[in-house]
């Protein structure tokens, strides 16, 4: 394992009752995304999670996470930017938390993804996504995880504590 | 010519209006990297974690990762790992294949990461960076954001491409 020592890291940035919105197989036209994106603009919703991945057959699976506040105002339009995507499912999963892990320089040290998620999922933590970029690793865990999820990312890396 | 490429003339003859740029800090582009998508059990445990920690063990350095369950109840792992441990990688997946339950997988052996900041949670910085990339026909293997970025992994050769493209559409101090 690349990792030995213990990683000091930010303190974590946790967000929690938000929504997950999974539109599923959506075409790769230029642009397909953009009815979503408009209600989002529209409506001034922050977009707290963003992913999205190859489903195959040139389709595309696009997966948000909003705060409960936010979904109030683009459910009632949501019906119809689904269509207008031509997106061939949509699906939602409620009460969840997005957990920011910061600092442990993930882009430059082999095992520090492995070393986390391998904490977590020892611990019986359920992560629905994943998001990780250069020095930031972003999950989604049901709310109800969320303290035990503190408490591992707690043992696994050195956590400053907040002023 | 494909549906895809169908759209995209079709919306150049039309040609829409060019939209304001949007002001932006900075573009990052990482080094020459490899992605790997497997596709795995789903469930709530899956075998993601045992990929990275069995990547970890030989020192394989991995600088993204995408993880979601698919419409199929499959999770999906897209991963990039530095290009010259591509080899080593596909051989330690291909002897843990059965222990891992790796239902399909793929490769591209030269991609790059592109990242752009601040995102700070703006759909529209999202929208703009997806819409420019493919009205130019640029494949976007997998988006994702983290902190402040917001980050897309192309191949290697549209690279080049992409950040010209990107320049048109975002304004940079």
């Amino acid at each position: 394992m690349g990792v030995t020592e213990t990683l000091e890291i930010f303190p974590l940035k946790i967000l929690r009752d938000l929504i997950q919105i999974n539109f599923l197989r959506l075409p790769t036209r230029p642009g397909a995304t953009r009815p979503l994106f408009d209600l989002l603009e529209r409506h001034n919703v922050s977009v707290k999670f963003l992913l999205e991945g190859c489903a195959g057959d040139f389709n595309r699976d696009l997966i948000i996470c909003v705060t409960n506040d936010c979904f109030s105002r683009l459910e009632p339009e949501l019906k119809e930017v689904t269509t207008r995507m031509q997106a061939q499912a949509v699906e939602l999963r409620r009460s969840v938390a997005v957990v920011r892990v910061l600092g442990p320089h993930f882009d430059i040290r082999p095992g520090t993804s492995g070393l986390l998620f391998g904490a977590l999922e020892q611990a019986g933590i359920t992560v629905f996504s994943i998001a990780t970029t250069i020095t930031s690793s972003m999950c989604i865990i049901p709310d109800d995880q969320l303290e035990a999820a503190e408490r591992v990312i707690g043992r696994t890396f050195d956590i400053p504590k907040k002023k | 010519m494909d549906r895809q490429s169908k759209t995209l003339e079709i919306m150049r003859r039309i040609g829409a209006p060019k939209p304001e740029k949007i002001r932006i800090t900075g573009i990052l582009q990482s080094p020459e990297l490899s992605s790997l998508t497997l596709l795995l059990p789903g469930g709530n445990s899956d075998s993601s974690a045992a990929v990275l920690k069995l990547l970890g063990t030989q020192s394989i350095n991995i600088r993204f990762i995408n993880k979601y369950k698919d419409s199929a109840g499959n999770t999906s792992l897209c991963i990039c790992i530095d290009a010259e441990f591509l080899d080593a990688a596909l051989n330690l997946l291909d002897v843990n294949e059965k222990s891992l339950g790796v239902r399909d997988f793929m490769y591209h052996p030269r991609v790059k990461v592109i990242s752009i900041y601040p995102h700070k949670e703006r759909p529209r910085i999202a929208e703009r960076l997806l819409t420019t990339l493919r009205m130019n026909g640029i494949y976007i293997l997998s988006v994702n954001n983290a902190s402040s970025v917001i980050s897309c992994v192309l191949n290697a050769e549209d690279v080049e491409n992409a950040l010209a493209r990107l320049g048109d559409a975002f304004e940079l101090p």
